[in-house]
């Protein structure tokens, strides 16, 4: 009873924002829609398409073609309900992400078992148990209901919405054990935004993991899998721009080379404001190789045993480090965070993260209007706040990797920190 | 002497080369006084292989890029269409360049850049910044002027670029004036003192090559150089609403170029019933021309190589009273709506004073940096208006292809049309901020080409007609023209210049902040190390920092 009550206030709270007078201005904000994701410029693709004119020859459209066809005949056909869709779109997604932490739960638990007798006696009481996982569960439902980041995302109506959806069905699907689908939606999320690619590792480690059996043709099953969709969605769209491979300059192209300069919450956006020309293309490079490759093969040796922490490791530096990232990306990977519960005692920048992201979220606003409207503030002040804000959400992250290897520790090795009756201290070596 | 001027226009004619210089001088009542003077070249050949009259180096740039019809024009001000009525040849402010090439053209956009860098030569003008980011193919505003073949598709030739930031002066007028058979020395053009024409309210220089027919059935073509100046003086600034040549030009009229074939002085005397003034010296003759429902009322000098200095001017009668101006039957009005720096609106108002309904085609040609969005078309408020007839629709791409609206719409009588259109405001690296990059952004004029259907307020010339005395009686069933819209400016938002190492190094030590930690999870384990006896208080202090250290 409780949960349906939670959704439907979740709910009623979306579907209220998008028909408020003000949904203009949310819709609009830099930090809730990039030029990627904004609800202005799908209507805009969608108008261009409807007379005729291919919206990738222009500038301002940057959906896949896909997504196109799909919201040419919404709002051609049922414009009205779209508000209700996107809030029911967001509630599935809180769904889905619940049934996925619960699955998780499960696979938490197995993991235990197994590792039961490597733990040491003293550190027993720290295992899990079964109402604690369920707590875990239900904070997941509601930080993704809740947290203003993705209410404000989903009332936005920005395509960050449907994105989650994908990720979140693939995750679903990847914990249960059904392959295909799971590759299904993250090659459809792939398809749409090019981040999602990463998660393609954990989910073939999941895979492999929940369907047992030989480890090394699941991995390739999954991959095969996931690079034929990925195939067969590029051509699709190709084949719905009438064979021509164009699009890809407007979507992939534009994530990979950053054309658009427009701030956002992340930090490509002045780095290549400022940038010189001669080194466009070297930091280009290192900025993309950064968000896309450098930290999936040392996270995956080093987490293989855990892929649901591996995942939610690589969505989060994925938003962080992504060119157009927005609120949405943030609520995502934050409403995952509670299946970590048992870790935040090990935790150590709680407080201090939990007040930069406070701060800078009420700072962002403020200073944005001081720019743009008032024009008492320049493009610094926003520079900063970006900027403490990707330092917040990257002290997070490591803090979450240093409980978690801290608590590994503590259970193999008891909680005291002792060496030989000598008082110690843990360090890295 | 006379015989001699005869004998070398004999020997011109024979070449097949003509030279003709005009003045076409208008009141606008009753603060402005319009002057126009064109200067007409027609040529028999294109090889340009010699030349005796015509600018070579016109001649060539038109042969070696294949150019069949190009118009250039440097105007500094803005024409009041509202007050002043219209121009004999409208320009937008800054630099505006088209031209048609040849069906012949193999890369046009090519030939096009070639064009525009050596015209930018030529004039010492900004020319050369034309490039594909600011260059636009309109559709249905443009249509040549010149002689052209029957079943060409000409669309397909043109290319249309203006740089409204571009400023005219002096060094634009120098090479103009070389330009001209007689230069600066004899003649019309001895009058363009820049001293004084950049002391006007507006200018406009120009020059305008296009083919016209050599015979009736035009089977032959001749090639017409013509180059224009307009000016708008202001009578605050002259001193007084009577003029003369002196006053505007700094000295008198020195007698025709003499290898002029005509040198002719139109002086619109038709407000002379409201405004009564007097003409000195008198005109040769006064001629009356009926044209579309307006009478005019020219006087006509025709001036001779061998005449002294003379000085024509107007003294009123009566003192300077007001009088209520009537607009002319269409004219427009364009600015920026919204305020800050993320979002604006272009709107654009079209005012239809007359009884019928206007066919008019608007081109907006929006910068690269200045996104419009389709989706926010709004004519009267309305998404989808009835008043569009057609419409074209090329989306801009940044750094590469400007945006270009062309509008088909019919301007129903007595009315107002309002066209609105969203845009966003882009933000821009920090090496593509001109100069003074708070100074703002210009936006370049509209084109609102018009078939109108009454010549009132209606100065151009008809399209066959190549001397101004073809205006005289010249009724059509419609009157075409084209006009530019007043320009805009916008501010973009601007970073900070001085911070690009700045920035570089904190991102730089934002991605470090991840990469450090997580490389050290990646590659090292967990160990418990043993802490020595407990340390004094300096110890601690060092060890803190020792420890920061690593």
């Amino acid at each position: 009873m409780a949960v349906i009550v939670k959704y439907l206030i979740a709910g009623l709270v979306r579907y209220w924002l998008i028909h408020l007078d003000y949904w203009q201005t949310i819709a609009n904000r830099v930090e809730i829609a990039t030029p990627l994701n904004s609800w202005k410029r799908l209507v805009e693709g969608v108008y261009l398409y409807d007379h005729n004119i291919n919206p990738y020859e222009g500038d301002s459209f940057h959906e896949s073609p896909i997504m196109l066809v799909i919201f040419h005949c919404l709002l051609k056909r049922v414009p009205y309900l779209l508000p209700l869709l996107f809030t029911v779109l967001d509630l599935l997604t809180a769904y889905l992400l619940y049934q996925t932490s619960k699955s998780f739960m499960k696979i938490f638990i197995e993991s235990q078992k197994k590792q039961k007798n490597d733990i040491a006696d003293e550190s027993k009481p720290m295992l899990l148990n079964e109402t604690q996982l369920n707590e875990a569960t239900e904070y997941v439902l509601s930080v993704y209901l809740f947290n203003p980041y993705s209410v404000l995302n989903c009332a936005g109506m920005t395509t960050t919405v449907v994105q989650n959806l994908l990720v979140a069905a693939s995750l679903w699907n990847a914990s249960n054990g059904r392959g295909i689908l799971a590759c299904i939606f993250i090659a459809l999320a792939t398809h749409q935004a090019l981040y999602p690619v990463l998660l393609i590792v954990p989910i073939a480690i999941l895979l492999a993991d929940v369907n047992k059996g030989c480890n090394k043709c699941s991995y390739i099953r999954t991959l095969l899998a996931f690079v034929l969709c990925w195939g067969f969605f590029i051509y699709i769209s190709a084949y719905i721009m009438d064979g021509s491979y164009n699009y890809v300059h407007n979507t992939y192209g534009f994530i990979l080379t950053v054309p658009d300069l427009k701030p956002n919450i992340g930090l490509f956006w002045y780095f290549f404001t400022e940038m010189f020309e001669h080194f466009r293309l070297l930091f280009v490079c290192a900025f993309q190789i950064n968000a896309l490759a450098l930290y999936v093969v040392p996270l995956t040796l080093r987490f293989k045993k855990e892929p649901v922490l591996l995942a939610t490791v690589l969505i989060a530096l994925s938003t962080i480090f992504r060119s157009y990232p927005c609120i949405g990306d943030v609520g995502f990977y934050l409403a995952l965070l509670p299946m970590w519960k048992h870790l935040f005692t090990f935790m150590q920048q709680k407080f201090i993260v939990g007040c930069a992201f406070i701060i800078t979220s009420a700072l962002g606003p403020t200073v944005w209007h001081l720019w743009i409207y008032s024009g008492s503030a320049n493009a610094n002040f926003f520079f900063g706040v970006t900027l403490s804000f990707a330092t917040a959400q990257i002290f997070l992250i490591t803090d979450l990797l240093f409980a978690y290897i801290k608590r590994e520790f503590t259970l193999k090795h008891g909680s005291s920190r002792q060496v030989e009756g000598k008082p110690a201290k843990l360090v890295l070596r | 002497m006379a015989f001699c001027i005869i004998f070398l226009t004999l020997i011109l004619g024979a070449f097949g080369e003509e030279f003709i210089e005009e003045i076409f001088i208008k009141p606008l009542p009753p603060t402005h006084l319009y002057s126009y003077f064109q200067f007409i070249t027609l040529v028999d050949t294109e090889s340009f292989v010699h030349s005796n009259l015509a600018p070579r180096s016109i001649g060539e740039v038109i042969s070696r890029f294949q150019v069949d019809e190009l118009h250039m024009t440097l105007t500094e001000g803005q024409w009041r269409h509202s007050q002043w009525g219209y121009p004999v040849l409208d320009a937008a402010p800054g630099a505006e360049l088209y031209a048609w090439f040849n069906p012949e053209v193999k890369d046009i956009d090519l030939e096009w850049r070639k064009l525009s860098a050596t015209l930018s030569g030529l004039f010492c003008a900004s020319l050369n910044f034309i490039d594909s980011f600011n260059t636009i193919t309109p559709q249905m505003a443009l249509w040549p002027t010149g002689a052209v073949k029957s079943n060409l598709n000409v669309t397909t030739l043109l290319r249309y670029a203006s740089l409204p930031r571009e400023i005219v002066c002096t060094e634009n007028l120098t090479p103009w004036k070389k330009l001209l058979p007689c230069e600066s020395s004899r003649g019309f053009s001895a009058l363009l003192n820049s001293r004084m024409i950049h002391n006007t309210n507006y200018h406009s220089i120009g020059v305008h090559v296009r083919k016209v027919c050599a015979s009736e059935d035009c089977t032959e073509t001749k090639l017409e150089i013509k180059q224009t100046v307009a000016l708008v003086y202001d009578y605050k600034i002259i001193g007084s609403n009577d003029w003369s040549f002196r006053k505007l030009f700094g000295h008198g009229l020195p007698g025709a170029c003499p290898l002029a074939t005509s040198s002719i002085i139109h002086v619109d005397i038709t407000s002379n019933t409201s405004y009564p003034f007097q003409l000195s010296p008198m005109p040769d003759k006064v001629v009356q021309s009926r044209r579309g429902g307006s009478d005019l009322k020219l006087a006509v000098y025709e001036i001779d190589a061998s005449v002294e200095m003379i000085n024509i001017g107007v003294k009123h009668s009566t003192k300077e009273k007001l009088s209520v101006i009537i607009p002319p039957p269409l004219h427009f009005n364009r600015y920026v709506l919204g305020y800050g720096k993320e979002f604006g609106g272009i709107v654009t108002e079209l005012v239809n004073n007359y009884w019928t309904a206007i066919d008019v085609v608007v081109l907006e040609n929006a910068p690269w940096w200045l996104p419009i969005q389709l989706s926010s078309l709004r004519i009267n408020s309305e998404a989808e208006s009835k008043l569009v007839k057609s419409q074209y629709y090329s989306p801009g791409r940044s750094r590469q292809k400007p945006y270009h609206l062309e509008l088909l719409l019919k301007l129903p009588p007595r009315s107002t049309t309002t066209i609105t259109i969203d845009f966003e405001f882009v933000f821009l690296k920090w090496q593509e901020y001109p100069p003074d990059a708070n100074h703002g952004f210009y936006i370049g004029s509209a084109i609102i080409a018009a078939n109108l259907p009454t010549a009132k307020n209606y100065t151009s010339l008809p399209v066959t007609g190549i001397n101004y005395h073809s205006t005289i009686n010249a009724s059509q069933s419609w009157y075409p023209a084209v006009f530019r819209t007043n320009g805009a400016m916008v501010s973009l938002p601007t970073p900070d210049f001085s911070m690009p190492y700045n920035v570089i190094c904190l991102a730089c030590t934002v991605v470090a902040l991840a990469f450090g930690p997580l490389h050290n999870i990646c590659t090292k384990e967990l160990i418990l190390k043993p802490v020595g006896t407990p340390l004094s208080l300096t110890q601690k202090i060092l060890n803190f920092f020792k420890r920061k250290k690593e």
